[in-house]
């Protein structure tokens, strides 16, 4: 669940830049709650626990955070209309219910009674209008998944109607995917106070937010779920992944997602800990800039997929605890398409090639230095790509620069990911599209394109998945991408920790977790 | 001038010749002259330090302001961004309005929170404040019995381990010494707690065993280094004409060491213990990291790999800052300590 679908990896930047703090005053009130994870207090009820977060979130309020450590904290404190269960499919959550039209273009939806938020007022119709106004009129980071919505209304305190511009089968995910598309309170934003001290209707509730070093939750007795089975969660912030795992194995916290990779296996084997290591929906790929030569033609980008060695790849990047896929999605995923065409296989590469009439090919793969990942994995790229004769030369940019170059076509091939997508609309669309927004590389298919505009409108489950499978194979034959890897999600926990699952949006909920 | 109070006739100051003299040393017009010249001193690198970091924002690749927006934002919202921080007018006028606004206190606000930057830095300077001198005192607990000792005994095996065992706690990455002291202390005797920090008003108890781990990690290091100047600093004195002379008129070893060879000896260890001191209030960037300590360190830390250049700036503003003053200090206390500076 990391923050936005189709800015690349921009949280990921945040994220992994360790960043966040700066200052928000802290408001102290999480006196009396322990706090103190670890040994079991014997008794039959859930304790407080501790947990550590790889960093500091740079701000609270759902709609402006870029940060995934923000989404940690606040997947708990707010809500959503709807929102994926485990399988990333769309459930109720504070709709109850809803109806689509007949002609597709209106949405209703049935809230919840009596939910409120934190500070007890309740929450209504006008609240759901006054976030999504918001998102679409300040054109905040997610107002792209509002795109094809025309209007938001309240006819009534408990109906909610949306009307789109034209059929939009990847509605509910878009706007209750994450909680970038939380609902608000009017009254905590208009203050301010929402960047430090965010009112929410979720199961849990922010008491403290204490800069560099802690935020505190407590369990809201009055959660439309139910009141949560842990009282208190202290979110502690640990960027060291031996100091969290330390912490861990001292019984100081209970949940820690701070983990160097290279620590997996060792952690596996230790029985005071439980670890996951569960393949997200992220990926990561290669691109071919399709409007230089010889990058235009076919042969050549499917050369480079069949001389590339992903296991390589995915070991220098993570240690082998990536899952490495050959299309985007990951094969939990509803929307899964199977797919292995390619192998490692450098004499049909070079076949390629000279079919092409492609020799003596000299190259260069532009990085971010901003994620060392693919400034590593460059390097096995380039070994690999000399044994079919190919000179790869490696460069690194900042992110910012990077994203300049990409956009102005400055690159040969490219090497980035795209994180916390769902709907696979949002994983091929504005990647793969002729029109699309973020085809770099110029990919251009009529076929595919038509798949793609059919698979956005197209509401039948089944037939959508067909689309989407033959418009993937389509990309992923022609190598308008080439896939590499699903990065996986790691978490280790303490073994009292029950009811809590690692999902592959990598939102980390509380609600149904109990300890001791 | 105090004459009376050289080396040689010292052992006779009391406590009341003590104050005295600090009471005519304040009054006394070369002290003042030191004093003023060197606030002025420091003052004018101060201004350097300011011209410095706001060049800073000039060296970086890649424009500050699409940095902060992301990389999704209108050119309405850049231009915005970009005259709301003033980057649209000339070097100049940016630099004045910089430095004015910087020595009123205010740095500007944080690109990630919106904060402003002088309140982010005044948060975490108790952290770091509290870590940096309780490194220090850790640090010296260490270097002055080591170091004294070594010297003593120059050239035998005990000076010649010490000197070993100091340049190994040079050596020794503060990283790695921190993660083998948490494996130790925290996951196997479960003694103190591995990571974080208790405000010392909130719990004094808690704020001695959060910082028991990071202050000895820091204390190793700077003890080792201390350890190494207190070492010559002492031979220097050992091998001096009055400490012969005092050996000579069959004073007992104790006095000789008390009076007039640590006493002489204080000066270089001044000087090094205010570096330490210095060095360790600007941020201790591994160690907070390792400790996950709320401090200037970790503060910076964040805001490089965020590319958030007003708290960069800010920081580095006040580290240089911190440094110059801890210098001063110095050199008032030098005057202090030794009378031959202030006839200088």
């Amino acid at each position: 669940m990391s923050t936005t679908h189709r800015r690349p990896l921009r949280a990921a930047l945040t994220a992994l830049a360790l960043v966040a703090s700066l200052g928000l005053a802290a408001c102290s009130t999480g006196e009396g709650v322990d706090i103190e994870g670890g040994g079991s207090d014997g008794g039959g009820g859930s304790e407080g626990i501790a947990v550590a977060i790889g960093g500091e979130p740079d701000q609270l309020d759902p709609h402006k955070t870029t940060s995934y450590f923000s989404f940690q904290v606040l997947e708990n404190v707010y809500d959503t209309l709807v929102e994926p269960d485990e399988n990333l499919e769309m459930q109720p959550a504070l709709a109850e219910s809803w109806d689509l039209s007949e002609d597709q273009l209106t949405w209703t939806f049935q809230l919840r009674d009596g939910v409120t938020f934190h500070d007890g007022a309740e929450m209504t119709a006008d609240d759901v209008v006054y976030s999504f106004e918001r998102i679409i009129d300040d054109e905040l980071s997610t107002a792209y998944r509002f795109s094809s919505v025309k209007k938001v209304s309240a006819p009534d305190p408990q109906t909610v109607v949306i009307t789109v511009s034209a059929p939009t089968p990847n509605l509910l995910s878009s706007i209750g995917g994450f909680k970038g598309v939380a609902i608000v309170e009017k009254k905590n934003v208009e203050s301010g106070d929402i960047t430090t001290a965010p009112v929410g209707t979720g199961p849990y509730e922010l008491t403290d937010f204490t800069s560099g070093d802690h935020i505190d939750l407590e369990a809201n007795p009055d959660y439309w779920g139910g009141e949560p089975a842990i009282p208190s969660i202290r979110y502690r912030f640990i960027s060291e992944g031996s100091t969290a795992v330390a912490a861990l194995k001292a019984g100081e916290i209970a949940w820690t997602d701070s983990i160097p990779p290279q620590q997996v296996e060792a952690l596996s084997g230790d029985d005071a800990v439980a670890v996951d290591v569960v393949p997200s929906n992220d990926y990561w790929y290669l691109a071919l800039n399709e409007a230089r030569k010889p990058f235009d033609d076919v042969r050549v980008r499917q050369a480079i997929a069949y001389a590339i060695d992903r296991d390589a790849i995915a070991q220098v990047t993570s240690y082998g605890t990536a899952e490495v896929n050959q299309l985007a999605i990951p094969e939990d995923s509803a929307w899964y398409t199977s797919y292995d065409t390619y192998s490692l296989d450098q004499q049909k590469a070079e076949d390629l090639l000279d079919e092409a009439g492609v020799s003596d090919l000299s190259m260069e793969l532009m990085v971010s230095s901003d994620y060392p990942e693919t400034v590593d994995a460059a390097q096995v790229i380039a070994d690999s790509l000399s044994d079919v004769g190919i000179d790869l030369k490696i460069r690194s940019l900042d992110f910012g620069t990077w994203l300049d170059e990409q956009n102005q076509g400055n690159f040969d091939m490219l090497y980035m990911g795209w994180l916390g997508n769902i709907d696979p609309d949002d994983f091929y669309y504005s990647q793969h599209h002729t029109d699309g927004s973020s085809n770099a590389q110029g990919y251009s298919n009529s076929e595919v394109d038509q798949l793609l505009d059919e698979g956005r409108t197209e509401t039948d489950e089944d037939r959508r998945q067909e689309i989407y499978d033959e418009a993937a194979t389509i990309i992923a034959d022609e190598a308008s991408y080439i896939y590499l890897y699903n990065p996986s999600v790691i978490q280790a926990y303490s073994p009292d920790l029950s009811g809590y699952t690692v999902r592959s949006d990598r939102a980390i909920r509380w609600r149904d977790a109990s300890m001791g | 001038m105090s004459s009376t109070s050289g080396p040689l006739t010292g052992s006779t100051a009391t406590a009341v010749d003590e104050r005295s003299r600090l009471q005519r040393l304040a009054r006394h017009p070369v002290t003042h002259f030191v004093l003023v010249r060197g606030v002025l001193h420091t003052a004018v690198v101060l201004l350097g330090v300011m011209v410095v970091t706001f060049g800073l924002i000039l060296l970086v690749p890649g424009d500050p302001v699409r940095i902060a927006l992301g990389t999704r934002y209108s050119p309405e919202t850049y231009d915005a961004l970009r005259a709301a921080s003033g980057l649209d007018r000339p070097l100049a006028v940016q630099l004045g309005s910089y430095i004015g606004h910087a020595v009123t206190g205010d740095l500007g606000v944080s690109f990630r929170s919106g904060e402003p930057v002088t309140a982010l830095l005044l948060q975490r300077l108790p952290a770091t404040a509290s870590l940096a001198f309780a490194g220090v005192v850790v640090g010296l607990l260490l270097a002055i019995p080591a170091g004294v000792y070594s010297a003593l005994r120059e050239g035998r095996v005990a000076d010649a381990v010490i000197r070993v065992t100091s340049q190994v706690g040079v050596s020794v990455p503060d990283f790695w010494m921190g993660i083998l002291l948490i494996t130790l202390f925290s996951s196997t005797l479960g003694w103190l707690p591995s990571s974080g920090y208790t405000p010392f008003s909130e719990d004094p108890a808690g704020w001695l065993r959060n910082l028991a781990l990071p202050a000895v990690t820091v204390g190793l290091v700077a003890g080792s280094i201390m350890t190494r100047y207190v070492r010559s600093a002492v031979l220097e004195v050992l091998g001096s004409g009055w400490v012969r002379t005092a050996r000579s008129k069959g004073l007992p070893q104790q006095q000789v060491l008390r009076r007039h060879v640590l006493r002489n000896a204080v000066v270089p260890v001044v000087t090094i213990v205010g570096i330490q001191m210095a060095t360790l209030l600007g941020g201790v960037v591994v160690v907070e990291v390792v400790f996950a300590w709320p401090g200037l360190g970790r503060l910076t830390y964040e805001a490089v790999a965020a590319r958030d250049y007003p708290v960069i700036q800010g920081a580095v503003l006040l580290m240089g800052a911190l440094f110059l003053l801890i210098n001063l200090l110095v050199d008032v206390l030098y005057a202090v300590v030794d009378p031959r500076i202030r006839q200088r």
